[in-house]
């Protein structure tokens, strides 16, 4: 073996960490600059784990959110990072259940080191991981799962304040839409949707809202369908012989477009002449109806790619397209934002620390490609505003659009801390 | 049957890394060892019925259920001591092993397995739909880990997971120490001369229905108890524990692990959580690799793991 002394090793190291040196400099954009050139106080990486559902049926989901959060990551890291150290993600599979979605959590910050955990696709995993969470002590952005349960009961409440949510609740998909349909001239209201938590409460607050603002609607029928139906025939009757004005019905992702395609077969659009879908305007629907989707339906989501038309936006879907060739789903957008809510926290509290992202989130402005949010301070939903609309078809897309839209204000529609007593739940005076 | 000395070394060996895991390791190698431990729990349980008896059932998701949302609703409504909690839900899910026991044991075969995967889908469908006690798909949240007191004497807390880590590693203790004992005990033979021949144990004087609904009740107790622990480990219950999806998880442990030895399902259940670990690891298309993984192991290991390891000792030994 050839014999090394000190100095012939020091030379070696030295030559070394010249040439690793040299290469970091090479990459150009990691040079840092600005307040936390001086004092780079936060270790890197940064490091995210995400969890959204990559397998079953709702696997398109999953990717959607992962284009959003992947691009989100690419972008940042191209430009140097945040406050100048690399952000690292990495996903995991959620698959809808609520173990699975402790285990990864627990999984992401006990193993794998993660500073900042996001995702998590339904309610279930949503209020599991609550309990846990301020053990864990991480943020968790949720960018799916609507249960308002989650902000109100656990945040509010109960006081886990690692937990803040990007996207709409449940307020926008029945409160919003009872807002819409007050307007409509349909006061007989039926309902066809899921058969758990999400589709129940949903078509409850939907109810109560609507009966606040149009004294005199009544709601003659509803119709169950169980998680996996693909058979929407009797609903569809049911809903037929009612009779109905109007059609409110939260069903989604695939089980919408079955549901959507029977419905169009039985007739159900000739005689139903205003249908309200919550989860219509998500791409996946869009794009697999395609021009069989009907015309003058009113449809929304969490975000629709084409609101806000300014450029912020448009420039962004622009870049969603050139990397990945789809439309941002709203999980994407989501999934985006959450990124880049960590990037504003971080740079602006200058750490990395649970406490300070928290401190620095609450009550935080930031804008997005659906608009400027703000994280509500008190139970950390993120107030955006969302247009409803009715689809209409449109040369420049192979898919439905939305046409005549409207846009209720986000902070007339959510109920208000202290979410009890008079006063906490719309329509409010001011 | 007396423990052979390498088999007292491995119990022996084993038991002391259990102890150093919980005293030394990081958080997340404590929680899947928790995870191990009470899959391994219902395993054991589970085994005495298909591995001794020849008995397969597909709704012991149903009494793990039942264990959960029975320490759940006890924890929320009456006591929220752990110990008695537990004790809650070993009963329910006797009783409800009981209930759907008697109506099952007098079938055998496909017509066994059939009944109980009936009933078990009815206990899911029924949380499911009941929200008003069940809290429907969001299930039971927020169930909290008090401290273990005894008689306001002596307090031990269990809210962090290391300290709750020692109560699972003593329930898990006991639990496989009761099952052996069951298997060696004269119900444990009777249990194994009906899976050999109902008939000839029939006309050998043994109630094979009794025995059947007995080994069906101590199974679903186990189960219970490893829903209750879960429960407390995860603060929640959810309708999807009572899944035949969930009931098929000791089914896949015990055959991995194999199904005529009392450390089959533990074995198993080490390989099923660190196998899928490990390969969650590598690829975000985990359950397709997941899956051919344990066929491998399922078609490559006649027996199961532990069957192949005790014919091999045995081949070493000149043969028990």
């Amino acid at each position: 073996m050839e014999k090394m002394d000190r100095r012939d090793f020091l030379k070696r190291v030295g030559a070394g960490a010249l040439v690793t040196g040299a290469g970091a400099l090479g990459s150009g954009v990691m040079v840092p600059t600005g307040l936390w050139a001086q004092a780079p106080k936060i270790k890197g990486p940064i490091k995210v784990g995400y969890q959204a559902v990559l397998s079953g049926t709702l696997a398109g989901y999953g990717e959607f959110h992962k284009m959003g959060a992947q691009l989100a990551v690419e972008e940042i890291n191209q430009k140097g990072g945040i406050a100048g150290v690399k952000v690292e993600i990495e996903f995991r599979d959620s698959t809808m259940k609520p173990d699975d979605a402790i285990k990864n959590a627990r999984y992401f910050v006990d193993s794998w080191g993660a500073d900042y955990l996001a995702g998590v696709d339904s309610s279930g995993q949503a209020l599991a991981l609550a309990p846990i969470m301020d053990k864990l002590d991480r943020v968790l952005m949720v960018t799916h799962a609507a249960t308002e349960k989650l902000t109100e009961e656990w945040v509010f409440k109960k006081g886990i304040k690692q937990i803040f949510r990007m996207v709409n609740s449940t307020y926008h998909d029945s409160n919003a839409a009872a807002f819409i349909a007050k307007d409509l001239p349909a006061l007989k209201w039926a309902t066809v949707s899921p058969k758990y938590e999400y589709g129940f409460t949903c078509w409850k607050l939907f109810q109560e809202t609507l009966k606040k603002l149009k004294p005199g609607v009544s709601f003659p029928a509803e119709s169950w369908a169980p998680a996996g139906t693909t058979d929407f025939r009797s609903h569809i009757n049911t809903i037929m012989d009612a009779n109905p004005d109007g059609l409110y019905s939260t069903e989604w992702a695939g089980e919408l477009i079955t549901f959507l395609k029977q419905a169009k077969q039985a007739g159900l659009f000739d005689k139903v002449k205003h249908v309200m879908l919550p989860v219509g305007a998500a791409m996946d629907v869009l794009e697999g109806m395609g021009a069989e989707m009907p015309d003058n339906l009113w449809i929304s989501g969490r975000y629709f790619f084409l609101y806000p038309n300014n450029k912020d936006n448009n420039d962004w879907v622009a870049r969603f397209r050139k990397r990945w060739n789809h439309y941002p789903a709203y999980v994407s957008e989501a999934g985006y934002s959450a990124i880049y809510a960590l990037k504003a926290a971080v740079e602006k509290s200058g750490s990395k620390e649970t406490k300070a992202l928290i401190q620095t989130l609450e009550g935080m402005e930031l804008d997005t490609p659906a608009g400027r949010r703000l994280f509500r301070k008190e139970d950390h939903q993120a107030m955006y505003d969302v247009p409803w609309g009715k689809t209409k078809g449109d040369p420049k897309y192979p898919f439905k659009i939305m046409g005549e839209s409207k846009v209720i204000p986000a902070k007339s529609y959510f109920s208000r801390p202290p979410f009890e007593g008079p006063g906490a739940d719309p329509p409010f005076s001011s | 049957m007396k423990l052979k000395s390498w088999q007292m070394a491995l119990v022996v060996l084993s038991l002391l890394a259990l102890v150093g895991v919980g005293l030394f390791s990081g958080r997340f190698m404590i929680y899947l060892a928790m995870r191990v431990m009470i899959l391994a729990i219902f395993a054991l349980g589970y085994n005495l019925l298909l591995g001794q008896t020849g008995l397969l059932s597909f709704g012991h998701g149903a009494f793990y259920a039942a264990g959960a949302y029975g320490l759940g609703f006890f924890g929320l409504h009456l006591s929220s001591h752990p110990l008695l909690g537990l004790l809650a839900a070993v009963v329910l899910a006797a009783v409800l092993a009981l209930i759907i026991g008697f109506f099952c044991v007098r079938h055998t075969e496909i017509y066994f397995a059939m009944l109980t995967l009936a009933f078990g889908m009815m206990v899911f469908s029924l949380l499911w739909s009941a929200r008003e006690v069940t809290g429907g798909d969001d299930g039971l949240v927020g169930i909290m880990r008090d401290p273990v007191s005894f008689f306001g004497l002596l307090e031990i807390p269990i809210g962090k997971d290391r300290q709750y880590y020692f109560l699972v590693l003593a329930v898990f203790v006991l639990s496989a120490w009761a099952v052996q004992r069951i298997r060696l005990s004269p119900l444990g033979l009777a249990l194994s001369g009906i899976r050999e021949n109902a008939n000839r144990a029939e006309f050998a004087g043994l109630s094979v229905k009794n025995y059947r609904l007995a080994v069906f009740v101590i199974s679903g107790a186990f189960a219970g108890l490893a829903g209750g622990l879960e429960t407390l480990l995860e603060s929640n219950a959810r309708p999807f524990m009572a899944h035949w999806g969930h009931s098929a998880e000791p089914i896949l442990v015990s055959l991995l692990g194999g199904l005529q030895t009392f450390a089959g399902p533990l074995a198993g259940s080490v390989i099923f959580i660190a196998m899928r670990e490990m390969v969650q690891r590598f690829t975000e298309n985990w359950m397709l690799w997941f899956g051919i993984v344990l066929l491998v192991i399922i078609m490559g290991f006649r027996g199961g793991v532990v069957g192949v390891f005790q014919r091999l000792i045995g081949q070493a030994g000149g043969g028990r």
